[in-house]
């Protein structure tokens, strides 16, 4: 398979997933069905998750195909820019999905302000998916090129090779980004080892899970740090994030988004008060976290090495 | 400087630079940042628990991760030593190394006195904290961000860095 083909099968993710979660969102909330508000905020998290593979795949085929005469340099182009405004506002809805799912179990029903929130930037989404979707799709149609290639005009100046000249002229950005990027992983690996090796049994004495679910926005906060700067190392110089290894890294990113649901959705972990050990099933989904984050750390360190950074 | 220049151009020296190996300078420079989120991490959210994030979390189990986070460190020690020797001349000449040793013995300082003189009080989890413990958090959270910072930087500026 190539890296076209794999943007091909992954693309459909971002624009029908999301209409699914949408659809169900909007029911949900007309009718007023907590569980199945629950279920599409799920929905819209993890196709922000899934997206991340989607968005990183489109690179490799714009990598892969770059130098073959007929692809429409100037269509590819304007896909690239729509795609990244949509991934962005993407994340966000990500982003607020999970928190809503966050404060359920503390409030017992999702805050007025978070579904409005969600619902809004999930319709924008959806919006600016679409159009990059349609953008994407003429790439592949050769028939109505030079019509579209005239419309979209020359589009060498884009947003991501803007940031890329704004990066490369100014030293001081990308260290910066670096520094954050090791703080942020910091903050994460910092909840994941708590949370996580609590449930394996240390400290069992004196902390519940209900106590350390607390520190799980903290753990966000870090990811969300990483994602963001991540986002300016690959917006910046997406050649230098091809291959598998960092595709890889990135599907790891999606395991621990599934994994972290675990522990929000189950009733079981909320079992494991004080004192309480916790069940095998969940021990092996706390160890399952720490060895996903390291393997991402993994990943992304080995990037100069065994991948396509310099 | 004779002295230096033996260790850097030692046998095991020139092997952590140049092999290709996955145990040589990637595998060890992987440890070491893998140690700095063990570290970091367990001490940053035990910094943030003290300034009022996540208050259900009893600080009184949080010395309970002490091992973790000192298995780390040690790790740290060690890769931290061998990143050194393969380029010690260049490192001791580079302020920027003595400025991360800085905040990294000023953070571990700091941790222990959160250890002794919050962790290790009975009342803690009974009483709100008080100024000090989250004083001592919040320079905590200052010397190793500095700490990153440096580190961080060692690439970027003075003799031994790559942008030259």
């Amino acid at each position: 398979m190539t890296a076209a083909h794999l943007h091909l099968l992954l693309n459909h993710f971002p624009t029908v997933a999301f209409s699914i979660g949408i659809g169900l969102f909007v029911a949900a909330l007309f009718g007023k069905n907590h569980s199945l508000q629950r279920v599409s905020l799920v929905i819209l998290f993890l196709t922000a998750a899934l997206t991340i593979t989607t968005y990183v795949s489109g690179n490799d085929a714009q990598q892969e195909l770059i130098e073959s005469p007929d692809l429409p340099a100037a269509l590819v182009s304007a896909h690239e820019s729509a795609a990244l405004v949509a991934f962005l506002f993407m994340q966000l809805t990500g982003f607020f999905a999970w928190l809503g799912l966050w404060l359920w179990r503390r409030a017992g029903r999702l805050a007025a302000w978070n579904a409005g929130v969600v619902l809004i930037l999930a319709v924008i989404s959806f919006g600016l998916m679409a159009r990059a979707a349609n953008m994407g799709g003429d790439i592949r149609h050769t028939e109505i090129h030079e019509s579209k290639e005239a419309a979209v005009g020359d589009e060498t100046q884009t947003l991501a090779r803007s940031w890329g000249a704004y990066v490369e002229a100014h030293s001081w950005v990308w260290p910066s980004a670096e520094t954050l990027h090791f703080v942020g992983l910091s903050l994460l690996f910092g909840v994941v080892l708590i949370v996580d090796l609590r449930m394996l049994g240390i400290g069992k004495q004196s902390l519940s899970f209900a106590a350390l679910y607390q520190l799980l926005p903290l753990g966000m906060l870090g990811f969300t740090i990483n994602l963001a700067t991540g986002m300016m190392f690959f917006v910046a110089t997406p050649k230098q994030y091809t291959g598998f290894l960092f595709f890889f890294k990135m599907v790891l990113i999606v395991l621990g988004a599934i994994n972290v649901l675990y522990f929000m959705l189950l009733n079981e972990p909320w079992t494991i008060d004080e004192g309480r050990d916790a069940s095998n099933f969940t021990k092996l989904v706390a160890a399952a976290a720490i060895f996903i984050w390291i393997a991402v750390l993994f990943c992304g360190h080995m990037l100069p090495f065994f991948g396509n950074s310099f | 400087m004779d002295f230096l220049l033996k260790i850097q151009h030692s046998g095991f020296c020139e092997w952590v630079r140049q092999s290709d190996s996955i145990f040589s300078y990637s595998g060890i420079l992987l440890l070491h940042t893998i140690g700095m989120g063990f570290v970091v991490g367990v001490n940053a959210c035990i910094d943030l628990r003290i300034l009022g994030f996540a208050p259900a979390v009893r600080l009184s189990g949080m010395e309970k991760f002490f091992p973790v986070l000192w298995l780390g460190f040690w790790v740290n020690a060690a890769t931290g030593t061998i990143l050194l020797a393969i380029d010690v001349v260049d490192k001791l000449a580079n302020a920027d190394f003595y400025v991360k040793m800085v905040f990294i013995a000023l953070a571990i300082i700091n941790l222990r006195m959160i250890k002794t003189n919050v962790l290790r009080d009975p009342s803690i989890d009974k009483r709100p904290l008080s100024g000090k413990a989250k004083i001592l958090a919040l320079t905590s959270l200052i010397l190793w961000i500095g700490a990153i910072t440096a580190g961080r930087l060692l690439a970027y500026v003075g003799p031994g860095s790559g942008a030259k």
